[in-house]
């Protein structure tokens, strides 16, 4: 019963490139059967005194030789412990981040094209998203973006390397357009899937809006009633448009005149957690981003990824290091100097070579 | 076989010995032998009556006798003895070559200086058995020792136990025989007992083999694998200056009690050390 578990748990966990090469794991068996060392007769075991340490030493020096094969044999099958996914507990949130790509925000604060050392409000928003996101590690977040119609653009994930890629290209120049409402469409249709118990955002990032259709408007109340999200609107105000709190001279009230004010009338009838931010310059960005930053704590479980980790250099160290001993007990071998091999008169034609001198002795 | 690897042998000069005891038999050889006899060995004086041979009296004893007796002079004769030798040839004596060397070289010094004496020589081998090949029967033939040293250097020592020499002292002669029991004696000492028991009849001379590598040359620190030569076991050594001690004094402890037992039999036993000392053993034989 619990063969199978352990193997299960060890394939779980362990893996190895090439498993054929395993094979050569039985070679490990064959240090237990010869040793490193010529051996060198006795005329009886019974002249040497018995010695724990040298038994130990035995031992030691065989156990050594088979972890050499082993970590050998696991270092050229590519040992390596699999890619892991470790549940941990955090605060962060599940993320929207949709972003406004209609041409006007290529535009700097002021409703021209940047000159000098202004900034597009794009790019406001590029950098200053870059680093929420930086400071929400554990946050899942995705990204779409609408012009003319709304762009999927990454789904919700972990990889910040992605989504931080996401943001930096949302100052490349615009489209014409502005469909808000089939964006935000888009925006809830991401938490479809998702039935974890966190909070969930959206944050709308968008210098202008547009009229939102009857149906689009019946489908987001659907939506928001679905699935329960905090909605932020980040207003990138241009000098000159019309604020979505100011409220206009009657007569003038109209969704066709005031978009914006009428989508923020639109977005606090949805019955959803709604804040909206105007920001009008760079550092009022920065602001609503920090508030949003300060909401959307609450508790969230999330997986962290341990990429696959290569054990085959630890093992080749293993090995090295183990061969070395080895190495040093051979170095260290040493021989008996029998008499009879150099007094013999019957010495050898080897015998004569090597001991020539000394068997004058004789 | 025939074409010795080796350098021809150098000149052997033979080696007396002399006996403690009389040999019987009744071949003429070099030793004085038992009963009386009128040639040989001078023994001692007689009156005529006790050995009616007049032609032995020795008028100068006889006529400084004041009681006017005659005296006649008694000889013992000189006999053969036999001599044999039994090698042991267990695995242990692998050690260093030692049977095709300083074992070879004593057994056909041995062979030499009995044909000399006009004694027979017999060459026993064996290890768990006896060695037929290695098994030469009582001769006195001239050229037995170069026999001897052949059928030594082909000898290839192997096998476990003494067995082979118990059934060697039993194809030994019936009478008294000068017997060399060349061995290193690293069986039991209770083997050594049973074998000289078994040998009690014959003179015998314990020709104990040595090695000073596994005794004294030993290196002082190190990693030696140690193979038993006869039962094949392995063992890995570790070397030290304490352990080596040990090791000396386990070997002093062993030679002791291999002396204490030849002692109480009265047996002096001599040491066949790393190299054949040829006058050693002419001085130990010439005692008796």
């Amino acid at each position: 019963m619990n063969g199978p578990g352990l193997l299960d748990a060890l394939t779980h966990d362990w893996g190895v490139d090439h498993p054929a090469v395993l094979a050569l794991a039985a070679l490990a068996l064959l240090p237990l059967v010869a040793g490193i060392f010529r051996r060198r007769g006795l005329p009886a075991l019974e002249l040497v005194p018995a010695d724990p340490l040298s038994r130990g030493l035995a031992a030691a020096l065989r156990v050594t030789g088979a972890i050499a094969v082993l970590a050998l044999v696991l270092g050229l099958a590519g040992l390596h412990r699999r890619e892991q996914g470790i549940e941990r507990e955090g605060t962060g949130a599940h993320l929207v981040l949709l972003l406004d790509r209609s041409s006007s925000m290529d535009n700097s604060f002021a409703d021209r094209a940047p000159t000098g050392d202004q900034e597009s409000k794009s790019a406001a928003a590029r950098r200053l998203l870059t680093e929420f996101v930086g400071r929400r590690p554990h946050d899942r977040i995705a990204v779409a973006a609408f012009s003319t119609s709304p762009m999927p653009v990454l789904p919700l994930t972990d990889h910040h390397a992605v989504v931080e890629a996401a943001i930096r290209a949302i100052d490349r120049p615009g489209l014409a357009f502005t469909d808000v409402g089939r964006g935000l469409a888009l925006a809830f249709s991401y938490f479809a899937g998702d039935i974890d118990e966190t909070s969930r955002a959206v944050l709308l990032v968008s210098d202008g809006a547009a009229l939102v259709d009857r149906r689009v408007q019946d489908a987001l109340r659907d939506a928001a009633a679905r699935t329960p999200v905090h909605l932020y609107w980040l207003f990138l105000r241009s000098r000159g448009a019309k604020g979505i709190f100011e409220v206009p001279p009657p007569g003038e009230d109209t969704p066709q005149a005031n978009p914006e004010r009428h989508l923020h009338l639109f977005l606090q009838t949805l019955g959803v957690p709604y804040r909206a931010f105007e920001a009008t310059s760079p550092q009022a960005v920065a602001d609503a981003i920090a508030e949003i930053d300060r909401q959307e704590t609450r508790p969230i479980r999330y997986v962290e990824r341990i990429p696959r980790r290569d054990f085959a250099r630890p093992a080749f160290a293993v090995a090295g290091g183990a061969l070395a001993l080895l190495m040093a007990a051979k170095l260290v071998e040493r021989r008996l100097a029998p008499a009879g091999s150099t007094a013999g008169m019957a010495a050898s034609a080897r015998a004569v070579r090597d001991d020539a001198p000394r068997r004058r002795v004789a | 076989m025939t074409e010795p690897a080796g350098p021809p042998p150098p000149d052997r000069q033979p080696i007396p010995y002399r006996l403690r005891w009389r040999p019987e038999g009744i071949v003429p050889g070099a030793h004085p032998g038992h009963g009386e006899g009128a040639e040989g060995q001078f023994r001692r004086h007689v009156p005529l009556l006790r050995q009616p041979d007049p032609r032995r009296i020795d008028l100068r004893i006889s006529l400084r006798d004041p009681f006017g007796e005659l005296h006649v002079r008694q000889f013992a004769p000189r006999r053969t003895v036999p001599v044999a030798v039994l090698v042991d040839l267990s695995g242990s004596m692998r050690f260093g070559g030692a049977v095709a060397g300083r074992v070879a070289d004593l057994c056909a010094l041995l062979a030499l200086s009995a044909v000399r004496a006009g004694d027979s020589f017999a060459l026993y081998g064996a290890d768990a058995r006896l060695r037929e090949e290695v098994t030469l029967p009582l001769a006195r033939r001239r050229g037995l020792e170069e026999e001897v040293r052949e059928r030594l250097l082909a000898a290839r020592p192997g096998g476990t136990g003494a067995d082979g020499l118990m059934e060697a002292a039993a194809r030994l002669p019936g009478r008294r025989s000068l017997v060399f029991l060349v061995s290193d004696f690293l069986m039991p000492l209770e083997t050594t007992e049973r074998l000289l028991d078994a040998l009690w009849r014959h003179d015998v001379v314990p020709v104990v083999l040595s090695d000073g590598a596994v005794e004294e040359r030993l290196p002082r620190w190190g990693l030696i694998e140690l193979g038993d030569l006869e039962t094949g076991r392995a063992r890995l050594v570790f070397l030290r200056p304490g352990f080596r001690a040990r090791w000396i004094a386990a070997a002093r402890a062993r030679r002791a009690a291999l002396a204490d037992l030849f002692a109480r039999r009265g047996l002096r036993p001599v040491p066949l050390a790393d190299a054949l000392d040829t006058d050693a053993l002419t001085e130990r034989l010439m005692e008796g």
